[in-house]
């Protein structure tokens, strides 16, 4: 028998028997040939429907993953968030630790001592700005102290938000004077962390390096205040000598000052 | 020649039918009259082709004794297809032969007949018994025709008829 012989038989039985599904009843209704496509039909249909339910399934996935991975960054940049406020903390607990010591160590700081925070400073403009826990109206002229020496004093007070004129201001002044009290003089802002130290004499016994406390002889700041360290001095024509120092408060790491009130002018009626 | 051939197959479907009448023995069940003209077709044709034949009996088979049209086509063709192998191979053309052929038939068309309805859920329950009968009966039936066939009565009649004019 040849193949043609064998494809036309198959075919023809085939035809034949799907003939004979189609006029016997399923035992649900309707002829078993549908029973038999349905039987075909039904696998497919099931590994379509799990393919459309893996595709789901995947979307589903991957979605819940970009979203892990959202808030995996979210969290990661809260985290990182969490590492620079702690830092900042730990800073602002050493300057606290700091500056409490330095209070501490000062007798003629009481107990009206406040703590600030800086906030913000221009120190190209010789400002800053500072916050206290609680609001407090501080009098103009108030002083304002770091743990390593003079800063400014208060301009203005608003709440718990305070500005204050840096010693580095162009416009400001501080009676300063040698450790021994020997060497008077002025230290004036240059605008820059360089001051200017004027009235200094000719004669004077200074040299390069010395510390400048303040003389309170300003009315303004407490002395006894380490203000500035100096840096160069020149003979000069006039009668007085070219002195320029520098300010011993770190002005751009300041973060935690010490506010005197009981030091400001109104409070005090002048010098103590 | 068609015709008449067509003619005759009717007739023994018609007479199959009468077979299965009430009244009649019931071993005249197991017994196929068509089965001799596929027997005939493989022992008697020179050229075969497909047998669209056998597919017309079959149907013709299943229109008047079977519950759906199309497993007696199948059974019908397999049964002529195993024939025709069965002759290419087999030299004998001895009313034993035709015997043999219409029990090997009737085996084929009924296995298959069965096996084809398997699949619809209308197989009936079949024996060994029913299967030997029928293939016994059928074999007898087509052994009588082919020794008809070899004995040429028509040719003894027609010279008996001659010598009776003279």
């Amino acid at each position: 028998m040849s193949r043609t012989h064998v494809l036309r038989t198959l075919l023809i039985w085939t035809l034949l028997e799907l003939l004979a599904a189609l006029q016997v009843p399923a035992v649900g209704g309707g002829p078993v040939l549908f029973s038999w496509l349905r039987t075909l039909v039904e696998p497919v249909a099931m590994v379509a429907h799990g393919a459309v339910a893996l595709a789901v399934d995947l979307g589903l996935g991957a979605r819940g993953l970009q979203h892990a991975i959202v808030e995996n960054r979210q969290m990661r940049i809260d985290l990182e968030t969490l590492r620079a406020r702690q830092i900042l903390l730990q800073a602002d607990l050493a300057a606290l630790r700091e500056i409490g010591d330095f209070a501490g160590s000062n007798a003629e700081f009481d107990a009206g001592a406040l703590f600030g925070r800086c906030t913000y400073r221009d120190l190209i403009a010789g400002t800053m700005e500072v916050r206290t826990a609680r609001s407090f109206i501080l009098a103009h002229d108030t002083p304002v102290v770091s743990a390593k020496g003079l800063v400014g004093r208060v301009l203005r007070s608003e709440g718990r938000r305070h500005w204050l004129q840096l010693l580095t201001h162009a416009a400001a002044a501080v009676a300063v004077q040698t450790e021994d009290s020997l060497v008077h003089g002025l230290a004036l802002g240059t605008g820059s962390n360089a001051l200017t130290i004027a009235y200094v004499p000719r004669q004077a016994a200074l040299e390069r390096g010395a510390l400048l406390v303040t003389s309170g002889g300003d009315g303004i700041y407490p002395p006894g205040i380490p203000a500035a360290r100096v840096t160069r001095i020149r003979e000069s024509d006039g009668p007085f000598l070219e002195v320029t120092a520098i300010s011993t408060a770190d002005l751009h790491a300041t973060r935690m000052v010490l506010i005197l009130p009981k030091w400001a002018p109104a409070a005090s009626g002048g010098l103590p | 020649m068609r015709f008449k051939i067509a003619a005759l197959v009717a007739v023994t479907l018609v007479l199959q039918r009468v077979l299965g009448m009430p009244g009649m023995p019931a071993w005249f069940g197991h017994l196929i009259l068509p089965m001799i003209w596929i027997v005939a077709a493989s022992l008697v044709r020179k050229e075969r082709h497909w047998p669209y034949e056998a597919l017309l009996l079959g149907l013709a088979w299943d229109l008047l004794f079977g519950p759906v049209v199309g497993p007696g086509g199948i059974a019908w063709t397999a049964a002529c297809l195993s024939l025709y192998g069965l002759a290419s191979v087999v030299a004998d053309r001895s009313p034993r032969a035709w015997a043999a052929f219409g029990a090997v038939g009737a085996v084929v068309v009924i296995l298959v007949q069965r096996l084809a309805v398997m699949p619809l859920g209308l197989a009936s329950f079949l024996t060994f018994g029913q299967l030997a009968w029928s293939a016994l009966l059928t074999g007898l039936w087509c052994g009588f025709v082919g020794t008809v066939l070899a004995l040429d009565l028509g040719k003894h009649w027609r010279a008996y008829q001659v010598r009776k004019l003279r």
